[in-house]
């Protein structure tokens, strides 16, 4: 390695072991203090000076030239780089300064079901910007596992799990008893008929609801309900608390994107499933209920810098499974085609010590 | 502790002895009855994870007992392949690698079947995961040959790699693996949080591990075998980086974050 090389490697192995360092210090102060540790002015040189370092190393190292897969490995980091750099905060502000283009780059945005909304919130819920089209929330659905889950609780605070299944049974210890599911509502009504109230399951609407019997060793019985969205308050005197709880599956909103009155593009939008359009993707975030109706959260995120990440991605594992594996991969299936004896196809320690 | 009475903690239990009696046998000379043991081991984990598969109605690969316990079934094939066709020997080190990640499977975590939240509900899921538990397991390897390296001279009649190669052979296999997980979990973060790199300690600190082997080739690179025992010592935090990644982040409170649930 020549003068000049040298110093380039030693520059680079300290810019990892800084690059772990950090990285270590960023794990200790969690996720958003974190992500303002990475952008700020200090560390963005640290960036530059990483991606001047993979440019100099390209030029400087003839066997990154003349080695396609380290060429690729190398500029594939570039790209991964260069693509974060695009997308982040000062990225944005430098696309700003240079196209006019001023792209939201991360908002939410709450819609309730049947409406339409341009405006996406920021950081602050009072500071508002306004897409160039309109995102309408045709439906919004969440979907639960079935059966849902009875937890039955004694005193001492100990628990006990039951399927909301009718039917089941679970005996629990001592002398508390035994719990069995007799029915399981959607959406709980009661009505009267006659002078007696009868519970039944109404169409449309939610209101879920279990109906359990607790039978006491003593052979006293007694009929309560147990509400998923009503868990009421533990009683002194009651040796038993249960609550009903469902686990969501998914959440589902159904979303068109209009715009000049036109729906020009429409997804029913999950977790793991967003909706990509005019530069933006929209992400099922969170949901709720109140006096006007159900309503869904959209996290709205903009793509500046995706694609060009992505290919860096796609040049790494490329890069790194033809360096590493291909001539392993090629020993091997050389080696299984020689008789036994034969010199081995297996990379000789120079030519290893490289590959 | 959680020693488990059912079925599935029986089978974990047996194919713990069976990995120590074959790892005991190898080390005092009966190499086939090592083998065969270790083979045997290798079903019942199998058997194991095939049923756990059919218990929880999705891979399991959502918390850290079902992590484990597939970490214990990939540890055979992998020593079968690397003594096969990258000849690499001391098979002994799988053997104990097998029994000492199925013992946090049959005494440390529940085993409690958990329902996939959404965000599980993923194609990229199972591969992101296991793609990562054979990296690990390769560098586990590495970092056994690591530690040899460490502790004896070297012997010139051996007819496998010596144990400084062997540990860059490794490394060489799990590195691209690493890379692979990593990516496969930024895709997944972007389509599922909306940030394909979220800062989040467990990201963090999956990238140490990964630069960690990236310092190794490097250093490689620069001074080849003249430090052996250096070449080694990176191998060996490389493979701390991993056992933080994986443990430590998720069971430590000071680092909650988004991968909180996968304990």
């Amino acid at each position: 390695m020549n003068r000049l090389k040298r110093p380039v490697m030693w520059a680079a192995l300290v810019a990892i072991i800084l690059l772990a360092g950090f990285s270590i210090y960023g794990a200790f102060i969690g996720a958003d203090q974190a992500k303002t540790f990475f952008n700020s002015i200090p560390l963005g040189v640290y960036w530059g000076f990483l991606a001047l370092l993979l440019i100099v190393g390209i030029v400087l190292f003839r066997r990154l030239l003349r080695t396609p897969s380290l060429l690729l490995m190398h500029l594939g980091c570039i790209l991964v780089l260069a693509g974060g750099m695009w997308g982040s905060e000062s990225g944005h502000a430098l696309q700003k300064r240079l196209f006019g283009t001023d792209a939201i780059i991360k908002g939410q945005m709450p819609i309730y079901e049947g409406l339409q909304e341009n405006r996406v919130q920021l950081g602050d819920p009072n500071d508002l910007r306004e897409l160039p089209f309109l995102i309408r929330l045709r439906d919004f659905q969440v979907e639960y596992y079935e059966p849902g889950t009875l937890w039955i609780y004694d005193q001492s605070g100990q628990s006990w799990k039951l399927p909301a299944k009718a039917g089941d049974t679970r005996t629990l210890p001592g002398n508390l008893g035994k719990v069995t599911v007799l029915k399981v509502f959607k959406n709980f009504r009661m009505t009267l008929e006659g002078d007696e109230q009868v519970a039944f399951d109404a169409p449309g609407g939610s209101n879920p609801t279990v109906q359990v019997r607790v039978e006491t060793p003593d052979g006293e019985e007694a009929s309560r309900y147990v509400f998923a969205d009503f868990p009421g308050h533990p009683r002194p005197e009651d040796p038993l608390t249960m609550r009903y709880h469902r686990m969501e599956s998914d959440y589902i909103s159904k979303l068109e994107v209009v715009k000049d009155d036109k729906v020009v593009a429409s997804k029913d939008i999950e977790v793991n499933h967003p909706l990509h359009y005019g530069g933006y993707h929209f992400y099922q975030y969170e949901w709720g209920r109140n006096e006007y109706g159900e309503y869904t959260v959209l996290m709205v995120v903009s793509d500046s810098g995706l694609t060009v990440v992505y290919a860096g991605y796609a040049m790494l594992l490329v890069s790194m499974f033809w360096h590493f594996l291909g001539p392993r991969l090629f020993a091997a299936a050389t080696n299984r085609r020689k008789a036994p004896g034969e010199s081995s196809a297996q990379p000789s320690d120079k030519q290893s010590q490289y590959q | 502790m959680a020693i488990k009475y059912t079925l599935q903690g029986m089978l974990i239990y047996l194919t713990i002895a069976a990995y120590l009696l074959a790892f005991i046998t190898t080390v005092t000379g009966r190499r086939k009855l090592g083998h065969g043991l270790f083979l045997g081991g290798f079903f019942l984990a199998l058997l194991a994870y095939i049923y756990r598969w059919v218990h929880v109605q999705h891979v399991p690969l959502q918390n850290l007992f079902e992590v484990f316990l597939s970490l214990g079934v990939a540890c055979y094939p992998i020593s079968l392949l690397c003594r096969k066709y990258l000849r690499i020997g001391g098979q002994w080190a799988e053997m104990l690698i097998g029994a000492l990640v199925l013992f946090p499977a049959g005494f440390v975590f529940h085993a409690e079947p958990q329902r996939l939240p959404p965000a599980l509900q993923s194609w990229l899921f199972a591969p992101h995961v296991a793609v990562y538990m054979l990296s690990y397991v390769f560098m586990a390897m590495a970092a056994f040959r690591a530690f040899e390296q460490l502790l004896t001279k070297p012997n010139p009649q051996r007819t496998t790699l010596a144990p400084e190669q062997a540990t860059y052979e490794l490394v060489v296999i799990g590195f691209p693996l690493l890379t692979l997980g990593l990516i496969l979990g930024s895709i997944w973060g972007k389509l599922a949080w909306g940030d394909y790199w979220g800062w989040d300690p467990k990201e963090l600190w999956s990238l140490v591990s990964w630069l960690v082997y990236l310092g190794y080739f490097h250093w490689r690179y620069m001074f080849g075998k003249k430090h052996p025992r250096i070449n080694s010592l990176w191998a060996l935090v490389g493979m701390a980086a991993i056992v933080i990644t994986l443990l430590w982040v998720n069971l430590s409170r000071l680092f909650s974050g988004l991968h909180s649930y996968a304990t």
